[in-house]
């Protein structure tokens, strides 16, 4: 009776590839195609060096010498002994003859692998996504042009992190140029590219990819790893109103129409001649041109211990330096008759004014009261 | 049959084969040969990606580190010092071999598999 044999069968999951893991890739093929010349050339050196150390009785480094100066037509004489004899002179020219080749060939491969391959940008690219891994909180900005250009430049400002995903290999002189210190040049609707960005660790997201289908593309990708709207911010462009709003159906938080926001702000400026200043600083603040001052948003919570309190009770106008402006109530209603007796509620939003430093200090505050 | 694997298995070999006989009986042609076998062994590993090949490559670049001053300081004159530097670098190279075959069994079950 036959034995039954069981068959063990493994089932391995394969394990995702990640982007660095791809340039890795590219990286060991690209150091792959340096074996054969240096093989090539290594074959000649130890070829030549072990033939003058015969004739030389064992003299290794006027071997090595006169190898290195025979196959790099130097030729500066026959330094090694017994290379001048006619075995010798036989030895160096069928030295010569085939090492000059190889040695030209090998040298040729090196150089091209190393400039045209580009082994060193693959370094540093596979060093640059190796520091995106350490990255929270930052924002990604797929699509690199003036728009992007200009919102990287805020960015910078306030010192707020972000990677660059750009497609079009055509941008990488102006990323370069901008001093973008994190960029990725490659379709950022792909999964891993965004994994590579660090989706999973940031805060936010700009799609401005010029092409609404690229944005929806980008956006569902983007949704997909990180369904909450609230956790992870997608603030898209669209070339319409209808579009915009597919967009925040599918999304995004907000979608912009780059033309009906130029309008915007123009007419801004039309409506209020008289309050030139005032209208051009509220634009200022809320498009993040004003460098000393801001308004911050502070949501109160459901449960926050700050609900029910007056905000005299805070004084943050005296311990903060910060005031509060207005109030957004949870049905959205916008309260501006503010005063000290004013009571913060459950899901209102305060909406405070003051210095950068000053509004740091007290969303810290407003906060550390929370988890208190 | 792989043609690479005799190659690269050949070269491994040759580096310890090589490099024990320079031990046994130390002069300048062994001792070229050594450095010669442990580089061509090192050139082969190049743009190997599995944990095992990057062992290797490791072992290998550290019996080179050993045998290419022992090269220099044997023509500067101190034997003694290059025959110790031969000994690191045969430590090195029984690590390559060990490897080595640690690899040709795994790709055997895995062939099996």
């Amino acid at each position: 009776m036959g034995r039954k044999v069981k068959k063990r069968i493994r089932i391995r999951k394969k394990k995702e590839e990640t982007l660095a893991d791809i340039y890795e890739r590219k990286l060991i093929e690209a150091l792959k195609e340096l074996r054969v010349p240096a093989l090539m050339l290594h074959f000649v050196l130890t070829t030549g060096t072990l033939g003058y150390m015969l004739l030389s009785d064992g003299d290794f480094i006027d071997a090595f010498y006169m190898t290195v100066i025979t196959i790099g037509t130097i030729g500066f004489g026959e330094v090694a002994e017994g290379s001048d004899t006619p075995v010798g002179r036989m030895f160096t020219s069928l030295l010569a003859l085939s090492g000059i080749g190889i040695f030209t060939t090998s040298v040729t491969m090196v150089v091209r692998l190393f400039f045209k391959e580009d082994i060193i940008n693959l370094f540093r690219t596979l060093r640059m996504l190796r520091e995106i891994e350490n990255l929270k909180g930052h924002y990604i900005v797929c699509g690199y042009n003036r728009t992007s250009a200009w919102l990287v430049n805020m960015l910078k400002k306030r010192k707020i992190e972000f990677v660059v995903i750009e497609a079009d290999e055509r941008a990488l002189k102006y990323i370069q140029d901008h001093q973008i210190k994190y960029f990725i040049i490659e379709d950022p609707y792909k999964k891993h590219v965004l994994k590579a960005g660090g989706i999973e660790r940031a805060k936010g997201m700009i799609v401005n990819l010029q092409d609404d289908a690229k944005n929806i593309a980008v956006i569902a990708t983007a949704r997909l790893l990180r369904p909450d709207k609230d956790e992870f911010l997608i603030y898209s462009f669209a070339s319409t109103e209808g579009t915009a709003q597919k967009l925040e159906e599918l999304g995004a938080n907000k979608a912009l129409v780059p033309d009906r926001l130029l309008a915007s702000r123009l007419a801004s400026y039309i409506f209020h001649p008289e309050s030139a200043y005032i209208s051009s600083l509220f634009d200022r603040l809320a498009f993040g041109e004003e460098s000393d001052i801001d308004i911050m948003e502070i949501r109160i919570f459901e449960g926050s211990p700050l609900a029910g309190k007056r905000l005299m009770d805070l004084d943050l106008r005296k311990n903060m330096k910060v005031s509060v402006i207005a109030v957004r109530k949870a049905d959205g209603k916008l309260e501006v008759g503010i005063t000290g007796m004013t009571q913060i509620e459950e899901g209102d939003t305060l909406i405070m004014f003051g210095e950068h430093k000053n509004l740091r200090k007290a969303k810290k505050f407003l906060e550390s009261k929370v988890e208190a | 049959m792989r043609l690479k694997h005799i190659f690269t298995d050949f070269f491994i070999l040759m580096a310890l084969t090589t490099n024990i006989s320079f031990i046994v009986n130390p002069n300048p042609y062994e001792l070229v040969i050594t450095v010669s076998a442990n580089l061509a062994a090192t050139l082969l590993k190049i743009g190997e990606s599995k944990v095992l090949s990057t062992e290797l490559m490791t072992s290998s670049l550290v019996a080179d580190l050993h045998l290419i001053p022992a090269l220099f300081i044997y023509f500067m004159g101190n034997h003694e010092e290059a025959i110790s530097l031969a000994y690191g670098a045969a430590a090195a190279n029984i690590v390559s071999v060990i490897l080595a075959i640690i690899r040709t069994v795994l790709s055997t079950f895995a062939e099996e598999e």
